[in-house]
C-alpha cells in the first residue's frame, strides 16, 4: 500500500473518524437505553400502582359490605347496587345477537344501511327498557344510567369500551314481553330486518349480567340538601 | 498504518472522553456523516491499493462528502423527502464496492 505520503493527514482523518463512531455508537447506547426501556418502566408502574389501587378498592369494598350488619341498610345498599349496576344480576330474561348483514349491498343504496349502527343498538334497548328490562348488558357492558351507546367509527362504544358487531345485549325481565316488544309488527325487528340485519332472539331461562365495571366517578356534581328548585 | 491505528484509538478515547453525545433529533445525520466517512475511509484504501492515492483528493473527499451528505438529508428532511435511506443505500453499496476491491487486491498480491 502506498499510504506513506501523507501519514499525519490520515491519522488525522482516523482520529476523526474514530472520534465519530464512539460517539455514535455512545449516543446509539444512549437511545437504546433510556427510551423504550424508560417506556416499559414507566407502564409497569403505572400497572402496578393501578393494581395496588384496585387491590385497596376491593379490600374497601369488602370491608363495607361486611360492616353493613343492619339488615335494613343492606337491603337499601343491595337495592341501589342492583338500580345502579355495581352488582352481576342473573334471572329470566333473553339474549338478542345482532350483527351486519350477510346480504349483498345493492349498488344503488347506501352500503351504510346493511350495517348495525349505534340508533339500532339504541331503538333496541330503548324497546326492551319500555318492555320493563330490569338490566341490560350489550357486549358483556351493563348499562347504568351514565352509559352512552355511541358510534366509535366502525365499532359502538358502551361505557367507553368499544366493541364490533355481533353485538349481544342481554335482557333481564319478563321473556314473553321483552321479545313481543322487539318483534312488534313495524318494530325496530322489522325495520332491520329490511337490510338483512340479523337479530336473533333467545329467551332463557337465566341470563347473566356482569356489573358495571368502572368506578363511578363525578367531579362536578355535589350532593344537594334542596328537595325543590328555589329561585 | 500504524498512523491509522493510532489516530483511530486516540479519536475513540477522545468520544469516550467528551462529556455530549449526539442529540436524538441531530442522530440520522450523524449517522449519514458516519456513513460518508466510511465510504470515504474505503475509498482511500482502495486508491491505496491501486497506487493512485493522494492525500490532498482524501482528505478533501472526506469532510466534503461528510458535511455535504449531513447537509442534504437535513434539507431533505425540512422539505419532506427522506434522503436519509437514500443516502445510506448509496454509501453502503460504494463501500461494498470498495471492500470487494481491496479484497480481490489483497488475494491477488498474496
Amino acid at each position: 500500500m502506498h499510504f506513506e505520503k501523507g501519514r499525519l493527514s490520515i491519522a488525522c482523518v482516523c482520529m476523526v473518524l474514530g472520534f465519530m463512531l464512539v460517539i455514535q455508537f455512545r449516543s446509539t447506547e444512549d437511545i437504546r437505553a433510556s427510551q423504550p426501556t424508560q417506556r416499559v418502566e414507566e407502564l409497569a408502574a403505572r400497572l402496578h400502582q393501578a393494581e395496588a389501587e384496585n387491590q385497596a378498592l376491593e379490600a374497601e369494598n369488602r370491608d363495607l359490605k361486611g360492616m353493613s350488619g343492619d339488615a335494613k341498610s343492606e337491603k337499601i345498599t343491595d337495592d341501589i347496587m342492583m338500580i345502579s349496576g355495581m352488582t352481576p344480576l342473573e334471572g329470566p330474561g333473553i339474549v338478542i345477537t345482532i350483527d351486519d348483514s350477510a346480504k349483498k349491498a345493492k349498488v344503488e343504496n347506501d352500503p351504510n344501511l346493511y350495517l348495525v349502527h349505534d340508533e339500532d343498538i339504541l331503538k333496541v334497548v330503548n324497546e326492551l327498557r319500555a318492555a320493563g328490562a330490569e338490566a341490560l348488558s350489550i357486549n358483556g357492558q351493563r348499562l347504568t344510567a351514565n352509559s352512552e351507546i355511541r358510534c366509535a367509527g366502525p365499532t359502538i362504544s358502551v361505557n367507553n369500551v368499544r366493541s364490533a358487531p355481533p353485538f349481544e345485549i342481554r335482557a333481564i325481565g319478563d321473556k314473553d314481553n321483552l321479545t313481543n316488544a322487539i318483534n312488534m309488527r313495524g318494530g325496530v325487528a322489522d325495520s332491520l330486518k329490511v337490510w338483512g340485519i340479523s337479530l336473533n332472539i333467545q329467551p332463557m331461562d337465566n341470563v347473566w349480567i356482569p356489573a358495571y365495571k368502572a368506578t363511578a366517578k363525578y367531579k362536578l356534581a355535589n350532593r344537594s340538601s334542596k328537595e325543590e328548585e328555589t329561585k | 498504518m500504524i498512523y491509522a491505528v493510532v489516530g483511530l484509538l486516540i479519536g475513540g478515547a477522545l468520544g469516550f472522553l467528551v462529556p455530549f453525545g449526539i442529540p436524538a433529533g441531530y442522530s440520522s445525520l450523524f449517522s449519514v456523516a458516519l456513513m460518508a466517512c466510511l465510504d470515504s475511509v474505503f475509498g482511500g484504501i482502495k486508491a491505496a491499493c491501486s497506487g493512485n492515492f493522494d492525500d490532498k483528493i482524501f482528505i478533501s473527499g472526506f469532510f466534503t462528502n461528510s458535511l455535504m451528505a449531513a447537509f442534504l438529508v437535513y434539507v431533505g428532511d425540512r422539505l419532506g423527502i427522506d434522503l436519509y435511506f437514500v443516502a445510506l443505500l448509496a454509501f453502503g453499496l460504494r463501500i461494498f464496492n470498495n471492500l470487494g476491491f481491496i479484497r480481490q487486491h489483497l488475494l491477488k498480491k498474496h
